[in-house]
């Protein structure tokens, strides 16, 4: 038993009933310092961690204690490398995405910063159970609190539509997951994640499971038919609740796909479902980048955008996992696909951050009606510039890595498919550099442009860790490609059997 | 059988205390007995009480469900001084209605005797056509009474009926001498008939659809705190009357009866999470949600082991707590507003937030979020139906994802708005407050060690 882990875990939630508990304005520091040891202790379990090992063997940090006599299942937790880049990814942005809320006017309440660290425990649970039920528990789990920080937090006249559209919607495709893990369950040994794996389940089983476990991870995603939900939550949460959605909710499900999907189902991905999914996020990357193009609403264009980017992601998976299925061994599409998953994660919260603090300059979401404030702001606009860059895959940021190794997965299966996913980096250069250039240059409205200032100390020191991240990953990419190897070579040679 | 001479005895003198006018004394009077009767459900069954072993048995299935009931009934009798605090005159009455009723309720759960299952359902239904009509002044009250009363003496024709045809058939009362005859002489068309009328008669204790008509109003109608008792308690019994006979009396035929619960599922979940969608009523919503329930809880037929009683009445005890907490922020809610639209509900979370997050813990309960107790509940009744019947845990699911919104409409009016509809001078008493705690930790602490509740009640 790793008592280390023990705290990882632990720590957000004992943090989130303190703040809940502690009514006062302070309490966001409190949050704050809370965030801060959390992602020093992901750091610290990461200095000592061997990636090697896999979850069918001996994990260093592991959690494994029996829970219930009348359902075998067990609380086993264990972090291996695919999980431990989950991890950094949740506690790094947990940390700025607290410090960014500190400039809100009025300040938000206790409760706010409560559920954001429970937001936080539901996370770790995710990216670190090793155990069926668990892993869904916890899914469901993240989902109450972002709920309710889109729902108290939320526009005015538009919360009670969009959250229960967004809730539903969610819980709908949890369920559908639920089922099949239970299906599953009844005919293996146990809920353990090795287990599940091999399960006795004959090729039409497989295929039905394979829909309803996916259609949870559709959902969450989102991929292109299922994410009507996406752009209004996107575009109505307060900014940390659009950051909480997008920067790391979206992550459980690509971890998803990769340690549940793939190895409990592999059958259907060689016959049509795997080119149903194939074709989806294809579809999802055009379609997102295209509307992303039109939209003058800075939130709801990030919202397309994720939602293309998304797409890129699950195609290389499935590229790689067709062609794994043929017979030749790939791991190239999950790599791609976590490192872009840590490097949209870093770009689209500071992407979102850029948004808000336009919006606390202008008043205003509509790009139209912005113009001018490279001059008067000169640090935001480098800044803003560099997580730009990082969203359009330009060479050098983290977003190329990600983004080129995924399209020559795609590439391995289908020039066309490549060719058609490979639009992304030209359209997202398109809406984003007119993002930029509508709310930078031009003329904008002179009264405006003097009464607003340059980033204030919380909002640099944000955008400064983020463009950090998105630098330093551009340039030194292999050490999150070595820390997933190890893990994704299991799951894809699981996949064979 | 003690347990039930305990409750009967703390009825009485409950009663007589209103006699003496001492009326305001029943209701501790009654909290004492029910807390002597849950501690004596624990220990072993006096042997004298084995010579009526071939009516009633005190089992152990019986005393795990007894125990549950009681701590329910207990909970609603903490919630009761400030429930009834307008019916000054005859507080007595109440209190010893509500405990003749759930004499029958431990009547209903150690029968062995077709006999005595009808004397236990009449024991339990006719307090409660009293209590249903206890606001005498009320309207709606009154009339959810009649209605009550005209169509449970509907239903009791049908069960009458349906045991005379059994007994015609099999020429006996005795639960285990039906078995046997129904294994023996499966195709007995008589049989058959007494099984589904039987089948009826219960389906309409237990408010499945389609003999659900009468529960919207009649649990509208009654005043809130026997509304609850009626959707916990009398659930509780009622559906482990229907589970007994069905899995005790009838297995010999399960095939001609099984299809039928099937398509009543269907049925259930569909009608009653349809209909709560369509309530602007929250109280009317908590009735075709408790319609709703009977549904999940109606899958324990499909693919029975010898955990299914136990999954049963895990789930009922889950379903009940939430239940409790829901209709204790409804009961505090009706006292100020005089209402229960969605609207009374708004911001209830700035000024009363242990009341309003113990509401929405319990709603979440119902929904099936993990981490409460009814998420374990669902759980185990889906994985012990999905291996026989996948598409009704399908349906099932679909019925949960549909009600999963009504009962957001009420956290939401609870949480989202910024300003609170509700004057800060009126605070909820302690006794609430203490249930509330009570309640959310029992939800939160089933939902996380789901094998505390086998540890509580001595499974």
């Amino acid at each position: 038993m790793s008592y280390l882990l023990l705290t990882l875990l632990l720590l957000p939630l004992a943090g989130s009933a303190l703040v809940f508990a502690w009514k006062n304005p302070a309490s966001k520091y409190l949050a704050l310092g809370i965030a801060f040891a959390e992602m020093f202790l992901t750091f610290f379990m990461l200095s000592s961690l061997d990636f090697k090992p896999t979850v069918d063997g001996v994990l260093q940090y592991e959690i494994n204690y029996p829970w219930s006599n009348f359902i075998k299942s067990n609380l086993h937790f264990g972090i291996d490398g695919m999980s431990m880049l989950m991890l950094l990814l949740t506690n790094i942005l947990s940390v700025l995405i607290i410090l960014s809320s500190f400039n809100e006017k009025p300040s938000y309440r206790n409760t706010f910063y409560g559920l954001i660290l429970l937001m936080q425990f539901g996370l770790v649970g995710v990216f670190t159970a090793l155990d069926g039920l668990l892993f869904y528990i916890f899914w469901e789990v993240t989902l109450i609190p972002i709920w309710l920080i889109a729902g108290i937090w939320g526009q005015e006249n538009k919360k009670i539509q969009f959250t229960t559209r967004f809730f539903v919607y969610t819980f709908v495709g949890s369920l559908f997951m639920l089922i099949g893990l239970i299906y599953v369950y009844t005919h293996s040994a146990s809920f353990a994640l090795t287990d599940l794996y091999n399960a006795d389940l004959n090729a039409s089983e497989q295929t039905v499971i394979f829909w309803f476990i996916f259609f949870a991870f559709a959902v969450k995603l989102p991929i292109f038919p299922f994410h009507s939900w996406q752009p209004d939550t996107y575009t109505y949460s307060p900014t940390q609740g659009s950051m909480l959605l997008s920067g790391i909710m979206l992550k459980m499900a690509v971890y998803g796909l990769l340690r549940y999907l793939l190895p409990i189902t592999p059958d259907p991905i060689l016959g049509i479902s795997g080119q149903i999914v194939m074709v989806l996020a294809i579809c999802g990357i055009v379609h997102g980048a295209l509307i992303a193009i039109i939209q003058n609403n800075s939130k709801r264009l990030i919202a397309y955008s994720s939602l293309s980017h998304v797409g890129l992601m699950v195609a290389g998976i499935m590229a790689s996992a067709i062609l794994t299925m043929k017979g030749s061994l790939m791991i190239e599409g999950g790599e791609g696909a976590l490192v872009q998953a840590f490097a949209h994660g870093i770009n689209v919260v500071g992407l979102f951050y850029c948004a808000d603090i336009l919006y606390k300059r202008f008043k205003t979401r509509d790009i139209r009606q912005m113009g001018g404030l490279a001059k008067v702001a000169p640090k935001f606009a480098v800044l803003f510039m560099v997580i730009l860059l990082g969203s359009v895959a330009l060479p050098l940021t983290n977003g190329f890595v990600g983004e080129f190794i995924l399209i020559k997965s795609i590439f391995d299966y289908n020039v066309l498919a490549a060719v058609v996913a490979g639009l992304t980096m030209i359209f997202s250069a398109v809406y984003l550099f007119r993002f930029y250039g509508k709310a930078m240059f031009g003329k904008g409205d002179e009264r405006v442009l003097a009464s607003v200032g340059d980033l204030t100390d919380v909002e640099f020191s944000v955008m400064a860790s983020l463009v950090v991240f998105v630098i330093l990953l551009g340039i030194f990419p292999q050490p999150i490609i070595e820390m997933v190897q190890s893990s994704l070579k299991f799951i894809f040679t699981s996949m064979v059997k | 059988m003690s347990v039930l001479i305990i409750i009967f005895l703390t009825a009485v003198v409950a009663l007589f205390a209103g006699v003496f006018e001492q009326g305001k004394f029943s209701r501790y009077i009654g909290i004492l007995g029910l807390i002597i009767a849950f501690y004596v459900s624990f220990m072993p069954e006096h042997a004298f009480f084995n010579q009526y072993k071939s009516m009633f048995e005190f089992g152990q299935n019986a005393a795990l469900f007894t125990k549950i009931s009681i701590v329910i009934t207990l909970l609603i009798f903490f919630l009761g001084g400030f429930a009834f605090s307008n019916h000054r005159s005859h507080q007595s009455e109440l209190y010893a209605l509500m405990l003749f009723s759930l004499c029958g309720s431990i009547v209903m759960f150690g029968y062995q005797n077709l006999v005595t299952l009808f004397l236990g359902i009449e024991i339990l239904s006719i307090p409660l056509y009293v209590l249903a009509g206890s606001n005498k002044t009320d309207l709606r009250s009154n009339e959810a009474s009649i209605k009550y009363f005209l169509m449970g003496a509907f239903a009791t024709g049908f069960l009458l009926f349906g045991i005379a045809l059994v007994y015609g058939s099999s020429g006996s009362f005795d639960l285990y001498k039906i078995h046997e005859y129904g294994i023996a002489a499966p195709n007995n068309l008589m049989f058959t008939m007494g099984a589904v009328l039987i089948l009826c008669a219960l389906a309409f204790k237990t408010s499945m659809a389609p003999f659900h008509m009468w529960s919207p109003d009649v649990y509208q109608g009654s005043p809130s705190l026997i509304t609850t008792f009626m959707m916990t308690v009398v659930k509780i019994s009622a559906f482990y009357a229907f589970f007994r006979i069905m899995t005790i009396a009838f297995t010999g035929i399960t095939g001609e009866w099984i299809n039928i619960v099937g398509v009543m599922i269907i049925i259930t979940l569909f009608l009653a999470n349809a209909m709560g969608l369509a309530q602007s009523n929250a109280k009317r919503m908590l009735a075709y949600s408790s319609v709703s329930h009977v549904g999940y809880i109606a899958l324990i037929f499909f693919g029975m082991n010898s955990l299914s009683a136990y999954n049963l009445a895990f789930y009922l005890f889950a379903y009940s707590l939430a239940t409790v907490g829901v209709m204790m922020c409804l009961i505090w809610v009706e006292k100020l507003k005089r209402e229960t639209s969605y609207n009374a509900f708004r911001g209830l979370g700035h000024t009363e937030p242990i009341l309003a997050v113990t509401a929405a813990i319990s709603l979440l309960s119902m929904a099936g979020i993990p981490l409460t107790a009814g998420f374990m509940g669902k759980f185990a009744i889906f994985a012990q139906a999905i291996e026989k019947t996948p598409f009704l845990v399908l349906i099932a699911v679909l019925g949960s994802a549909i009600s999963i919104a009504y009962y957001l409409r009420l956290i939401m009016a609870m949480f989202f708005p910024k300003e609170s509809s509700f004057k800060t001078s009126e605070k909820v008493t302690l006794t609430y407050n203490i249930v509330a705690v009570f309640v959310v930790i029992a939800i939160i602490a089933l939902g996380i060690f789901p094998d505390l509740f086998a540890k509580q009640f001595g499974l």
